[in-house]
């Protein structure tokens, strides 16, 4: 009696659940029913990623994608204890890598331990190619083509960023306006976003700082130390010239003391009178994401730890100008389709290509911002862009975890025009 | 026909005494169970018709009751505020225990019939609970991970149980299993898996899970079970071949199926009420000599799951979804009380539906 609002929130709950026997909907969704523990959901039970190092002059810089892949997949073997015959595919986002990285990275996993009979492939959706990789490992294992499977992401951009990643437009593509519209850099489309979405600069830094400042507080606090596995590699001193062995163990693009103002200082890049610069868009860095998934069945048949499960995905398609829209399209589609109240999810991980994007997408769907990416994002840590999409998973389901939340959902833009987002729940 | 009118309550559950033929108990709850207080009564049957003996009244919604195997005055109701509570029907007004462990509404209660000593209880909450009426905890908690309609004891062992739930699983429990193991869990039935394909017939097609609401166990053949629900379909399974899917698939009903029940006296009868506000009788097709297998061309004859099972009449009294049914021990084989959301009990002999 204490609680009405509880009272009436129980009657709802009755309410609709008779309503369901009537309507004879396949069972109930929602935040209730996704957090039921079924026998076939789609389990991870190892997530992890490799730091993310500044491009060019990182830790990573003179690693190749497929050995910091490598790296990923010698750790993930390790920590969840699974044996590598067991998995039966992976997939392995990247964006730059030439043929898609598909020969080096089925090296790579076979250097790392997997056997022959473990296939491998590669896919690139852009900025989304990591998370896509998991979706369709989830996908595969729901459809009974797999039963074990690991979707990762790799991308040097220190060695594979460069205009050679996109080869001339044909006459007949630059004659479609839509289509040439493909080729136009990001930066110089969200800058034109952001000038009609009316996003000003001032507000872009705020956000950017707060990435920044959240990131720091994270990695003092060690937030990002179960995430992360450290690797050892050999690095260049542009100084010296001297090559060395380091272990990289922290993702050195997080900078302390950034506020609104320092950042209000910079130079705009891609207009004189823009509001884009390097301090409020994605870094271009290097690193590598694992996540290993199968069937709840078989990850307790196997003893495996389960962290958290894959519950649903979504993929829409904006127009390439408007690229930067893609999560305020793709997550409505993804509540929708499991019935979520956008209240109803803890933590929202939408990757920050640009503060400006980022800050649309969250003011359009009236999003907590409190909610959305509580240990930074990748204007402060990083964007290396196939393996965002793996790596939020890692991220998401540690913070979950750690405040004893459940559902989650990761999301990000896609270049060309694209958005994609999934929905997660912590275990 | 005998008839009884809950006023202001809408009618959960009815279950005849196992003790006294003329004694029957219905929970209720005012507007639906949807918010508001519940009710117990305790009706006779006397020349005159149905008289109240007694009624408990309770802070929330009641949604099943089951009487006492051991003591023939005492009942349990499942209450919505997450209890499971004893009255005993010579002493006024309050519950003479109650048991507060459920995070969420209480579903389905049943006492053991074999063991006599325990009882279980079912909840949203995604659990099923063992009880001692001396304990004042629980003895057991069994997870389901979903919202569960119905549990049950095995007429046929102390401590075998089975559960249904939203999820679309037939679950069933060996006490005498390790607890370690997978908490008691000894099988978990998927029930919308088709029925095994046969040769000389089409494959069947998938069919998506439902929320299954209510189930039974058959009182003489001891590892059959019939499961209903939201689609509509009653289906028997028989335990010792969990994965060769439903042996017998009744359709008829209109709307889900709230509640099943066995006959007490024939082993192929049952008896159901749905949401489309009728109670009707089957046979399952077993006591017409099916599942025998035709050797000479391999064609399986199969009646039960291809028409031999069938309705054998309905009853279309009540007015509103009937959420509860069950049959006397007693007399003549037949005798049947049920209700529902129109406030009515209704006391009849389903011998006069049949065709």
């Amino acid at each position: 009696m204490a609680n009405q609002a509880g009272r009436s929130s129980t009657a709802q709950e009755r309410l609709s659940q008779v309503s369901d026997h009537l309507s004879g909907r396949g069972g109930r969704r929602g935040k209730r029913s996704l957090l039921e523990k079924h026998p076939d959901d789609i389990v991870v039970t190892c997530a992890l990623r490799t730091p993310i190092t500044k491009g060019g002059k990182g830790g990573f810089k003179d690693t190749a994608a497929a050995d910091l892949l490598h790296g990923a997949f010698r750790a993930l073997i390790e920590r969840s204890g699974i044996d590598p015959k067991l998995v039966e595919d992976i997939a392995v986002g990247a964006v730059l890598a030439p043929g898609g990285g598909a020969t080096e990275f089925r090296a790579a996993a076979l250097a790392a331990g997997f056997p022959t009979s473990t296939a491998c492939k590669s896919l690139n959706r852009q900025c989304s190619s990591g998370l896509q990789a998991c979706v369709d490992i989830a996908n595969q294992i729901k459809a009974g083509m797999i039963e074990i499977g690991v979707g990762a992401g790799a991308e040097s951009m220190s060695q594979q960023y460069g205009p050679q990643a996109v080869t001339e437009f044909s006459e007949l593509l630059e004659n479609y306006k839509e289509a040439a519209n493909c080729k136009v850099p990001m930066g110089v489309l969200s800058e034109q976003m952001a000038k009609d979405k009316k996003i000003p600069r001032s507000e872009q830094d705020k956000f950017a700082a707060s990435s920044f400042h959240k990131a720091v507080e994270a990695q003092k606090k060690g937030l990002f130390d179960e995430e992360i596995a450290p690797l050892t590699v050999k690095w260049t001193d542009p100084k010296t010239d001297e090559e060395k062995t380091i272990t990289v163990s922290r993702d050195d693009g997080v900078r302390e003391g950034i506020t609104a103002e320092s950042l209000g200082k910079i130079r705009p890049a891609f207009a004189k009178d823009g509001s884009i610069h390097a301090g409020n868009a994605s870094q271009i860095s290097d690193g590598a994401a694992a996540v290993l998934l199968m069937k709840r069945s078989t990850a307790q048949r196997l003893g495996q730890k389960i962290i958290g499960k894959f519950v649903q995905a979504s993929v829409v398609g904006v127009p390439p100008l408007l690229m930067g829209v893609g999560p305020a399209a793709a997550i409505p589609v993804v509540l929708e389709k499991t019935e979520l109240d956008k209240n109803e999810v803890d933590i929202y991980e939408i990757n920050e290509a640009f503060a400006s994007q980022c800050l649309y997408c969250i003011n359009e769907l009236g999003l907590d911002i409190n909610k959305v990416n509580p240990k930074g994002g990748a204007i402060a840590f990083g964007h290396p862009l196939g393996v965002t999409g793996a790596r939020q998973v890692s991220t998401l389901l540690t913070e979950l975890r750690r405040t004893g939340k459940n559902i989650g959902v990761t999301s990000m833009c896609v270049g060309t025009g694209m958005g994609m987002a999934a929905v997660w729940v912590a275990e | 026909m005998l008839e009884f009118r809950t006023q202001g309550y809408n009618g959960y559950s009815v279950k005849y005494s196992p003790f006294f033929d003329s004694r029957i108990a219905v929970a209720a709850s005012a507007n639906f169970g949807l918010v508001g207080n519940g009710r117990v009564y305790i009706l006779g049957l006397t020349p005159n018709g149905i008289v109240v003996e007694k009624w408990f009244d309770t802070q929330d919604s009641l949604f099943d009751t089951t009487w006492s195997e051991s003591h023939e005055n005492q009942l349990l109701a499942a209450s919505g505020d997450g209890s499971v509570k004893l009255f005993d029907i010579t002493l006024s007004q309050f519950p003479i225990q109650s048991w507060q462990e459920h995070a969420r509404e209480v579903f389905s209660v049943h006492w053991n019939l074999v063991g006599k000593d325990t009882f279980l209880s079912s909840s949203w909450d995604g659990t099923i609970k063992i009880w001692n009426p001396n304990a004042n905890a629980s003895l057991t908690t069994l997870p389901t991970h979903s919202c569960t309609y119905s549990a049950e004891f095995s007429p046929h062992s102390p401590s075998i149980l089975s559960s249904v739930s939203s999820d679309s699983h037939l679950r069933v429990f060996d006490l005498r299993t390790p607890a370690s193991a997978s908490n008691h869990l000894t099988m978990n039935i998927p029930i919308h898996t088709p029925p095994k394909p046969r040769m000389g017939a089409a494959a069947p097609v998938g069919v998506p899970p439902s929320e299954a609401l209510t189930h039974d166990w058959n009182k003489y053949r001891d590892t059959i079970i019939a499961t209903a629900g939201v689609d509509r379909l009653i289906r028997t399974f028989d335990i010792r071949a969990p994965a060769a899917g439903p042996i017998a698939v009744l359709s008829g009903h209109e709307y889900a199926v709230r509640r099943i029940t066995w006959s007490p006296h024939l082993s192929d009868i049952l008896l159901s009420a749905s949401y489309d506000m009728t109670c009707r009788v089957w046979t399952d097709g077993s006591a017409m000599g099916v599942g025998s297998v035709r050797q000479e061309n391999m064609v399986q004859d199969d009646p039960m799951v291809y028409g031999g099972g069938k309705e054998m009449g309905s009853m279309g009294r009540h007015t509103e979804f009937v959420t509860g049914v069950d049959w006397c021990l007693f007399g003549a084989e037949g005798w049947c009380a049920s209700t529902g959301w129109d406030e009515r009990v209704l006391v009849w002999d389903c011998r006069a539906i049949m065709q």
